[in-house]
């Protein structure tokens, strides 16, 4: 019995053994002369300055979206089409709401960049990025709001197909005026 | 009424042809015989500049040389013919788009002048060589739902040979005015129509004496059983009247009372079926008496086998006021036929006969009188654009009567006349 045990524990310790293939080459430590960076980049390179800069066109690129969408709200206010408005004003209301918080983020960008606060800089401009990135989602869902021309079936019409061989003037009125005047006849005694 | 103008300019550019104007408001356009220089392209042809947003004039020039084979409407032996040429201008304003009128209210004004040319050595011919002949005309509709109102004034002077080369030609000044109210009740399916005519009618020449004013009050109601088919029932009054003294025309007071059926019958035909009493109450000599003296009939079918051809027979009597008598009765057949082809071609041919009855003839020399007049009119037009043309045309005149003379000669009032002409214009 203990014969077996030992029998069969050899016999799945050689198979793992065998299973796994010859060893890999260990990788060489980097050396301090040629380094390789293969880490992924956490933290932007930009200056504070360049960040600063950055959240500016920002601001401007969602403000610019802001007056976009709603000059849709106005064009379907106009057009009367109450799904491409009801559409459209979601979206404008999630872009004023974005642009609060980025509005926030701004300024919390600068107290960080007149503090030094690397981490709360870096962090604040993260998140300026996210929020402008929402804004310009929002923007073209707004631009491809579907109204009632597609959705909507609208009151109903009756299209009329008149037969192209049947006069478009109305036969039935009477004679147009005038007077007919023609040549008179020849009558010697008078005319010659 | 615009289409109404449009037989004007065919009239003034006709000269001897006499038109038939046997148009039907709406459907307008059948002259019967030499058709004039082309209004419009054949087709669907947008042409016309856009001066406005809302005014759209139409211009256009034309011209046409050939022959007349008897300048004088003489008999055979004594025709004189002559090279003849006319130029045409005309000009056209309305309140539209090229897709069509650009509001309730129509407004339309039209003018220009034909300047007609005989170019011959003789002498006879030349007095006659020179002829201006202009028209205008005017024509303002507004209309919807239950009320309909029109105005419309045309006018055109026309210069012609006399029969004999030692008269002075036979001018003619003729203007028309007519104001119309027009009610459609319901839905349309009643309508009553009122109308009031006044033509003026200077003649220079021999015929001066004929010099007229004619007032017409006109009543047409009519009940629309199907959408383009109607009953109807029209009366027209005239009032005549003679401006130059002396003269042996009378006043007369020509009365009409007609009813039938006007519209479509089939999709592609309509017609006009028109029985009735009329009389003209001359008020001296002879007058309209009998009962075929006294019935009118007028028949007219208009077939469009194609969207591009038309074809229209007709058939009429009744009697007309005359210049050489009180007036005459007549009986007229004639046919039109239309086509377009591949809406670059234009062929009209049409033709007439009329037999005329003469009664209380002014010669006393000839008591009685009787015509067989003809009139036949070919013409083709080529559209090199829609808005140039060329082509080529002919006419034919012709009078076969018979005069009862107390004279041992009785005058002959037979001829022939025929003309031949190229033809080349604008019009946009």
């Amino acid at each position: 019995m203990v014969n077996a045990k030992a029998l069969l524990t050899t016999t799945f310790v050689a198979s793992t053994v065998f299973a796994q293939g010859p060893a890999p080459t260990p990788i060489a430590p980097p050396s301090a002369g040629g380094a390789v960076d293969i880490s992924v980049k956490q933290r932007p390179t930009l200056t504070p300055e360049e960040m600063v800069n950055q959240a500016k066109d920002y601001g401007r690129n969602m403000t610019e979206v802001l007056k976009r969408t709603q000059t849709l709200q106005d064009q379907a206010k106009r057009e009367k089409d109450i799904i491409r408005l009801n559409c459209v004003t979601d979206k404008v209301v999630q872009v004023r709401v974005n642009i609060s918080i980025a509005e926030q983020s701004v300024a919390a960008l600068q107290e960080a960049v007149m503090r030094a606060d690397e981490g709360e800089r870096t962090h604040e401009f993260t998140r300026l990025t996210i929020v402008n990135q929402k804004v310009q989602v929002l923007g073209a869902e707004a631009e491809n709001c579907i109204g009632e021309d597609l959705s909507f079936v609208g009151a109903t019409r009756i299209d009329i197909e008149v037969d192209p061989n049947i006069p478009q003037y109305d036969p039935t009125l009477p004679p147009a005026p005038g007077i007919d005047i023609e040549r008179p006849g020849e009558a010697s005694p008078l005319t010659g | 009424m615009n289409r109404r103008l449009a037989l004007w300019t065919v009239l003034l550019t006709t000269t001897a042809a006499s038109p038939l104007a046997f148009a039907q408001q709406g459907q307008g356009e059948v002259t019967i015989g030499y058709q004039g220089l082309p209004y419009k392209a054949s087709g669907e042809a947008k042409t016309g500049i856009q001066v406005s947003d809302t005014v759209l004039m139409h211009v256009g020039a034309g011209a046409e040389a050939g022959y007349d084979s008897n300048v004088f409407y003489e008999d055979a032996a004594n025709a004189r013919g002559s090279a003849i040429m006319r130029t045409s201008l005309f000009a056209d304003v309305s309140n539209a788009t090229r897709a069509g009128a650009s509001g309730k209210l129509m407004l339309n004004a039209r003018a220009g002048a034909t300047y007609r040319r005989y170019q011959s050595d003789d002498p006879a011919v030349q007095r006659f060589q020179n002829a201006w002949m202009p028209f205008a005309g005017l024509a303002l509709t507004t209309g919807s739902g239950q009320f309909g109102f029109g105005l419309a004034d045309t006018f055109i002077r026309t210069e012609e040979p006399p029969y004999n080369p030692v008269q002075v030609p036979i001018a003619r000044y003729n203007n028309q005015a007519s104001a119309e109210l027009r009610w459609s009740p319901g839905g349309g399916r009643l309508t009553g129509t009122a109308r009031y005519t006044n033509m003026l009618d200077f003649i220079q020449g021999s015929y001066s004496y004929g010099t007229s004013m004619t007032n017409q009050i006109m009543l047409d109601g009519s009940w629309r059983w199907l959408p383009k088919t109607a009953v109807f029932l029209n009366l027209t009054q005239g009032f005549v009247t003679y401006l130059e003294e002396p003269t042996p025309k009378v006043p007369s007071y020509p009365l009409r009372i007609t009813t039938g059926l006007r519209g479509l019958i089939t999709e592609k035909t309509s017609v006009v079926v028109a029985l009735g009493y009329n009389n003209g109450f001359y008020s001296s000599g002879a007058t309209t008496n009998g009962f075929l003296g006294s019935t009118f009939v007028d028949l007219s079918a208009t077939l469009r086998p194609t969207m591009l051809s038309r074809i229209v027979v007709g058939y009429r009597h009744g009697f007309e006021n005359s210049l050489i008598s009180n007036f005459y009765y007549t009986e007229t057949a004639y046919a039109s036929y239309v086509q377009q082809i591949a809406n670059r071609f234009a062929l009209d041919i049409s033709g007439r006969y009329m037999f005329k009855d003469y009664q209380g003839l002014y010669d006393p020399t000839t008591p009685a009188r009787t015509d067989n007049f003809f009139q036949l009119g070919g013409t083709i037009d080529y559209f090199v654009r829609n808005w140039m043309y060329a082509g080529v045309g002919y006419a034919l005149l012709a009078n076969d009567g018979e005069v009862t003379a107390t004279t041992p000669t009785a005058p002959d009032v037979n001829y022939i006349k025929q003309q031949v002409f190229v033809r080349l214009g604008i019009t946009y």
